[in-house]
């Protein structure tokens, strides 16, 4: 965006600010660590494994927190002062961070470890892209006036929790699918057999739905709460709102397909699977559609 | 132990086709799907504005197609809303469909003596209370009554029964839900039928008093006028913009009713019309620097729009007629026309960059006298300089919808917290009589989350066991 001189005293400055971005780079490896763990839980069969996994998982987590708030604190000391959620670098690391949380969370409540080894890859993808896409900025920059407004962390946070939990439920659809495959067919492996049965995977992955669509539906209020200030409407048909819509739409149907009786199971699963693809497409392939949303690109 | 919500689908009196058709909850995922998919297309196909470069170059027969259906505006289209037309028939007639099944679960009061509820319950769900029986009784009673307010008792000779209830109206959350899509859509259909979005552009300095509609593109008198008395950009220390700021005025029958400022995210509203910035740029202004060379010599002036000057020497009227901006992408061009003392009115455009004139305009218009700076013998024109102001554009709109709108948001939100957290649990308490005590059991149903009303009744067991 910048030219010549002003890109070099940017540079310089940058070099004191890394510290943020230095932790959460290292953080990518340490979910990378996670995941490879949790990988061998599930083909080895080893509890300790599993333990080792969730252990590296909370540390990756404890240390992206102090991360993004390393950040914000640094955005002040640079004079610029706002929450670290104003562009793709900074949606990413929230994002990989909610993924995270989430997992641990649900992880704490099932006391399953077999959804780590499919989710914990989506944080560790989400902040490798982050971290080290050369197009992808890491720089503090000030919020320009359309971001200057009190509803960007309330419309930022419950996008990105919606899209958070949209993702473990895309990891236990893919598990559901997995499982249900091997039930029909009646193989069975060590692997297989460590995957917990249909019935509770599609009552988790329901959870994880009704969670990221309340999520989502904030999200998409605050937004037009937000929009109505900034671009004189609440609606605008931007590519960006009308995905978030499909998106909305998408899981609205799963929800009413447990409602239709004979249609849940694989139906919602695939379902699911489609609404993630939505979400992944919301989130990154607007960007190639002309629009509003524009910040959100670099 | 969980109860499957009902369908609705069982109905057996005869329910004509329309009905069956309307109530289905199939029919709702699929017309869900169908919006979505529309929806995509909407995002793939430049809309209204933004379709114009993109229909130009497309084949005409395939812009026939495009147009019949509605394709460049396809969320105003017809099919949008017979789409939308349908889901609101599904859902009203889904809603009353199911409200006697709804309202029974809400009302009914079950037996509080319930023996197939206590079948398999877990040995966590009962305790031993020991004391007189006739105290224990009366305290688990009273428990019940200021935890949950009305208790259904039977008292028998070897057990008691209780029943009570939490959340019944927890049945009602998906009403809300329903009910809050139907506001939000009469809110934009409100919008649509009552309401406007426009755009102004208003130099600095100068007033308006009407606006361009969007959509139709017309001029639309607003009644009062919007004069800009300051427009300011100010920028951060790398470059980037920091604030767009407008300072406006309006005015009624020439008095000066209000001032306020204009930020980007902080409207101004006057008269149920609301104003936001939304751009901003400059416009040429009003003023030309022109050079003229002839027999060597070289002179500048300045010109006015619908003004003139005298050439000195013949004493020919030079008129500016035109500024424009940009013409072609060549950049800034002025029209102006001579009027010698004798002979006809000579009229040419000078562009600013001739040299970028010259490679870029086609060879009959270079060698037309419209384009050429020296069609006016002796002289050679040159376009120093265009002088420019700052114009602010702002967004307006009347939207009456909005309030049904943000009411249907936060019945919306409301709703979906209530359909998926709260849940109706329906609970039993049995007493039974038990050497030198009594025994308590407790079970319960709910219509979601039993895990977490098996963790509820758990709970349960062990307050009353403390209370009592």
């Amino acid at each position: 965006m910048q030219s010549g001189p002003f890109l070099c005293v940017l540079r310089t400055r940058d070099s004191r600010v890394m510290t943020s971005s230095m932790i959460l780079s290292y953080v990518t490896f340490v979910y990378f660590t996670g995941f490879i763990l949790y990988l061998l839980m599930m083909v080895m069969g080893k509890k300790a494994f599993g333990t080792a996994a969730t252990l590296v998982s909370l540390a990756g987590l404890v240390a992206h927190s102090i991360g993004i708030v390393l950040r914000w604190t640094e955005s002040y000391r640079l004079g610029i002062g706002h929450a670290p959620l104003s562009n793709l670098y900074e949606s990413l690391i929230f994002f990989s961070w909610a993924v995270t949380f989430f997992y641990l969370v649900v992880e704490w409540r099932t006391k399953n470890r077999v959804i780590g080894t499919f989710v914990i890859p989506i944080s560790f993808l989400a902040l490798a892209y982050a971290s080290f896409s050369p197009s992808v900025n890491s720089r503090i920059q000030p919020l320009v006036p359309a971001l200057k407004s009190n509803w960007l962390i309330a419309h930022v946070i419950t996008c990105f929790f919606s899209y958070a939990a949209f993702a473990l439920s895309f990891g236990l659809s893919i598990i559901y699918l997995v499982k249900l495959k091997n039930v029909n067919t009646g193989r069975t492996s060590p692997f297989l057999n460590r995957i917990p049965d249909c019935r509770l995977l599609d009552e988790l992955n329901y959870q994880m739905v009704i969670i990221g669509f309340l999520m989502l539906t904030l999200g998409i209020v605050t937004g037009s709460v937000w929009a109505h200030s900034a671009w004189g409407t609440y609606w605008g048909w931007d590519p960006k709102e009308t995905w978030s819509l499909i998106t909305w739409l998408i899981y609205a149907s799963v929800i009413h397909v447990r409602v239709a009786r004979g249609w849940e199971g694989k139906r919602t699963a695939v379902l699911c699977i489609v609404g993630f693809a939505c979400v992944l497409f919301t989130y990154f392939g607007v960007n190639y559609l002309a629009g509003l949303h524009s910040y959100a690109k670099s | 132990m969980n109860e499957t919500m009902s369908c609705g689908s069982n109905r057996k009196s005869g329910p004509g086709i329309f009905w069956r058709f309307f109530s289905s909850v199939k029919l709702t995922i699929v017309l869900l799907i169908i919006l979505a998919v529309v929806s995509v297309i909407g995002t793939v196909i430049p809309q209204r504005e933004a379709s114009i470069d993109f229909a130009m170059g497309m084949d005409p027969r395939l812009f026939q197609i495009f147009m019949s259906l509605d394709l460049f505006d396809i969320y105003h289209s017809l099919l949008f809303r017979i789409i939308i037309g349908f889901l609101v028939m599904n859902l009203v007639v889904c809603s009353i469909d199911r409200f006697p099944v709804t309202w029974k679960l809400f009302s009914h009061i079950p037996s509080p003596d319930k023996s197939r509820v206590f079948e398999g319950i877990s040995g966590e769900q009962t305790c031993i209370l020991s004391g007189n029986n006739k105290i224990i009784l009366d305290r688990i009673e009273r428990f019940l009554r200021k935890r949950y307010g009305r208790v259904f008792s039977k008292k028998g000779d070897s057990y008691s029964s209780f029943f009570v209830q939490t959340g019944r109206f927890s049945r009602f959350g998906v009403y809300l839900v329903h009910l809050s899509i139907l506001l939000i859509l009469a809110g934009a259909l409100a919008g649509s039928l009552f309401g406007f979005e426009g755009y102004v552009k208003i130099i600095e300095g100068d007033k308006t008093d009407k606006i361009l509609t969007r959509g139709n593109r017309q001029q639309k008198k607003l009644g009062f006028d919007i004069r800009c008395d300051k427009f300011t950009v100010s920028y951060y220390k790398n470059g980037m913009p920091k604030e767009y700021k407008s300072e406006l005025t309006f005015i009624v029958n020439g008095k000066e009713v209000e001032k306020g400022t204009l930020l980007v995210n902080h409207p101004l509203y006057f008269r149920g019309i609301t104003f936001y910035q939304a751009s901003y740029g400059t416009i040429p202004g009003k003023k030309i620097l022109l050079r003229a060379l002839a027999n060597g010599k070289s002179f500048s002036f300045y010109v006015s729009l619908k003004d003139h000057v005298h050439l000195p020497d013949n004493g020919a009227e030079l008129h500016l007629e035109d500024i424009r901006e940009n013409i072609a992408g060549i950049g800034p061009a002025a029209l102006i026309s001579i009027l010698p003392k004798h002979g006809n009115r000579v009229s040419f455009w000078i562009f600013k960059n001739p040299g970028l004139a010259k490679s870029r305009l086609p060879e009959p218009m270079l060698k037309s006298s419209k384009f050429n700076p020296s069609a006016f013998r002796p002289y050679t024109f040159f376009l120093e300089g265009v002088n420019t102001v700052c114009y602010t554009g702002l967004q307006v709109s009347k939207d009456p919808g909005v309030p049904i709108v943000w009411a249907g948001c936060i019945i919306l939100v409301t709703g979906l917290f209530v359909t998926f957290f709260i849940s109706h649990r329906r609970i039993w308490v049995r007493a039974e009589n038990h050497k030198g005590g009594i025994r308590l059991s407790v079970a319960g149903m709910a219509n979601k989350d039993p895990a977490g009303l098996h963790r509820y009744l758990l709970k349960l067991v062990n307050n009353i066991r403390k209370y009592v």
